[in-house]
């Protein structure tokens, strides 16, 4: 293989080397977080703990639940924002997408610039105004202000449904037209099932925005029991109000809980973004 | 590419029946001229409104939720405005005061370009790097792969949560293991001159998402090139500077534009990691942490969107200066391939 030999780095020890401290770094925090999530109580209000774990409270992942702390309630916060929102930005993106890129209209051009610049637009600028408005909505520590806007489609997702349906040929839509299915009927039956790959990305990148979303749920929730896991341990983390030491283990065993499901998500959604064309490589997660 | 539909759902009503040109069902009409022109023009019109109907819901959320709040937040940059009592314009005293009798405002700029003109190319550099080591095949390369990606999967929240505790001045891992070579590690979240390299760190450790990008990029190099430049005496790492850096790029231009983008808008990392949007001595105070600030804890909802657009113009600014360099160093290959 003449691609050895384009290597500067020489030897093959050299570079394992190398890539073996370079892993060691990565994965040491996971294994500290590891750590201190098998803690006990004891050691966590201590906070003494080794980096390497030498407890094994694997308790505590029950423990999490079944305690008075409002884990399982955060959790559950977290599932309805994430199955919510995915649906609404699967259902959104794919109609706006195939509208963008199959029917014909005057301003249509026009309006698809507007779309794309769309996404040079820093979250910041809007946020004060929008806030206003769900204010007066009446939806301040409600789950709405961050699962609504998911029903309303986002630029880069609409791109990327118009940009798999133009590599589609639209021979079939055409048949169907002329079998007197109109764009409804061609939508439902003929577009929903060949972008299922692209509609799987979506899902993918809509989870994995929401789950560990945090300047939203800041925002707009202020009751624990409201929380998503990603506030709720924050909000846990933070509550050291002098004597009282935050649950570290507890926390730990959340943010464990946070970082599990992306981990998965990645694992068995990546061919999907391979068939979108996302990634044009290997992402090494098999 | 391949963009095969599931058997079973995928309905087709006339599989393998000809299917014509999409200009055919309109042959008829044209040449019927005139007298057909009306009814075309009704076609056409319905297929406008159709269009409108699939596109309403992006349509309204655009004037919902982007047009309008774009609007008023630039009205409300020039009104001082608790959200309770009326807004009250007061002109461009908002940009005055920003520019001319707010230190904070500074400092925040400052402390966002310190973080983003150090982060982003460092990561770059690494990111280079390591997608160098990985993009080659050997024994392990799909296991250090993931063990690259995975810090990159991690939600910010619980990423800061752990770096929290690595930096713990006294039991912390890192200052822990900085003592085995007899150093005595800083405060770090603590200490004002360390709480920025400490989030830069932490924006390190996520440097897997360009480092994958860039191991595709890599892989895409024609190896007849490296052929090529091997047979003229290149040594490796004039084959690594020469070709591989200049192809790839285009990657890298997209990972600087969109890095200096995110860290410019950095936000939950500073929240986590020093419990609260400023840090010791206010030492990591940044631009969006300075708007929270600003609207949610002060109630200032004019200035907030004051400031809020002064980062929207820097962002933009320094995204067309990026833009604008390009062209003198991003490679692409149709120019010299066709």
């Amino acid at each position: 293989m003449s691609a050895t030999t384009t290597d500067p780095v020489r030897s093959k020890a050299t570079r394992y080397a190398i890539l073996t401290v370079v892993s060691a770094i990565l994965i040491a925090p996971l294994v500290f977080m590891v750590s201190i999530a098998l803690s006990s109580d004891r050691t966590s209000k201590q906070m003494s703990f080794s980096f390497f774990p030498t407890e094994f409270h694997l308790g505590n992942f029950v423990r999490a639940f079944t305690s008075d702390l409002p884990m399982g309630q955060f959790l559950i916060n977290s599932i309805l924002i994430v199955v919510f929102s995915c649906i609404g930005m699967v259902f959104s993106s794919a109609v706006v997408g195939y509208g963008f890129a199959r029917i014909r209209a005057p301003f249509k051009g026009f309006l698809f610039m507007v779309l794309l610049s769309t996404m040079m637009i820093p979250a910041e600028v809007l946020l004060i105004p929008q806030f206003i408005i769900f204010r007066n909505l009446g939806w301040i520590d409600t789950l709405l202000p961050i699962i609504v806007p998911n029903f309303f489609a986002n630029a880069y997702n609409v791109f990327l449904v118009r940009q798999f349906l133009t590599r589609i040929p639209s021979e079939l839509d055409d048949a169907a037209m002329l079998d007197g299915l109109g764009h409804w009927g061609i939508f439902r039956r003929i577009a929903m099932p060949l972008m299922m790959p692209v509609l799987a990305a979506i899902t993918i990148f809509t989870f994995t925005f929401n789950w560990g979303y945090f300047f939203g749920p800041l925002i707009y929730i202020n009751t624990e029991s409201k929380m998503p896991l990603a506030l709720g341990i924050q909000i846990l983390s933070a509550t050291s109000s002098g004597a009282q030491t935050p649950p570290w283990n507890m926390v730990m065993v959340g943010a464990l809980i946070l970082i599990v499901p992306m981990v998965a998500v990645y694992h068995f959604g990546q061919k999907y973004l391979y068939e979108t064309g996302l990634v044009s490589g290997s992402v090494g997660l098999k | 590419m391949t963009t095969t539909a599931r058997p079973g759902e995928n309905f087709v009503p006339r599989p393998g029946g000809p299917a014509g040109p999409p200009t055919a069902s309109l042959e008829p009409h044209r040449r019927m001229g005139a007298i057909m022109r009306p009814a075309l023009r009704r076609k056409r019109t319905r297929e406008a409104l159709t269009f409108y109907a699939f596109i309403s819901p992006w349509l309204l959320g655009f004037i919902v939720f982007t047009a309008i709040p774009m609007i008023a937040s630039l009205v409300l940059a020039f009104t001082n405005w608790d959200s309770f009592q009326p807004p009250v314009f007061i002109g461009f005293a908002n940009f005055v005061k920003m520019f001319t009798d707010d230190p904070l405002f500074w400092q925040a700029l400052a402390h966002t370009l310190y973080f983003t003109v150090v982060s982003v190319p460092l990561s770059l550099l690494i990111a280079l790097g390591l997608a160098q080591l990985l993009s080659r095949p050997m024994r392990g390369a799909r296991f250090f792969r993931t063990i690259v990606y995975i810090p990159a999967l991690v939600p910010l929240v619980a990423g800061a949560m752990i770096f929290k505790w690595l930096f713990a001045p006294d039991s912390g891992p890192v200052n822990g293991f900085l003592a085995l070579f007899g150093i005595k590690g800083p405060a770090w979240l603590l200490d004002p001159n360390w709480v920025i390299p400490g989030i830069i760190l932490l924006s390190l450790w996520q440097v897997g998402a360009g480092t994958i990008l860039l191991i595709a990029a890599l892989q895409g190099v024609p190896p007849e090139l490296y052929e090529a430049a091997r047979i003229d005496g290149a040594s490796r790492f004039q084959q690594f500077w020469r070709l591989s850096v200049p192809l790839v790029t285009p990657i890298l231009f997209f990972n600087l534009i969109t890095g200096m983008i995110s860290a410019f808008q950095v936000f939950s990392q500073v929240y986590v990691l020093t419990d609260g949007t400023s840090g010791p001595d206010n030492a990591s105070l940044m631009m969006v942490p300075y708007v929270y600030d600003s609207a949610f804890r002060n109630y200032n909802m004019g200035y907030a969107s004051a400031l809020a657009w002064v980062l929207f113009l820097i962002i933009m600014a320094l995204s067309a200066i990026v833009l604008r360099s390009s062209r003198a160093w991003v490679f692409y290959e149709t120019e010299v391939r066709q």
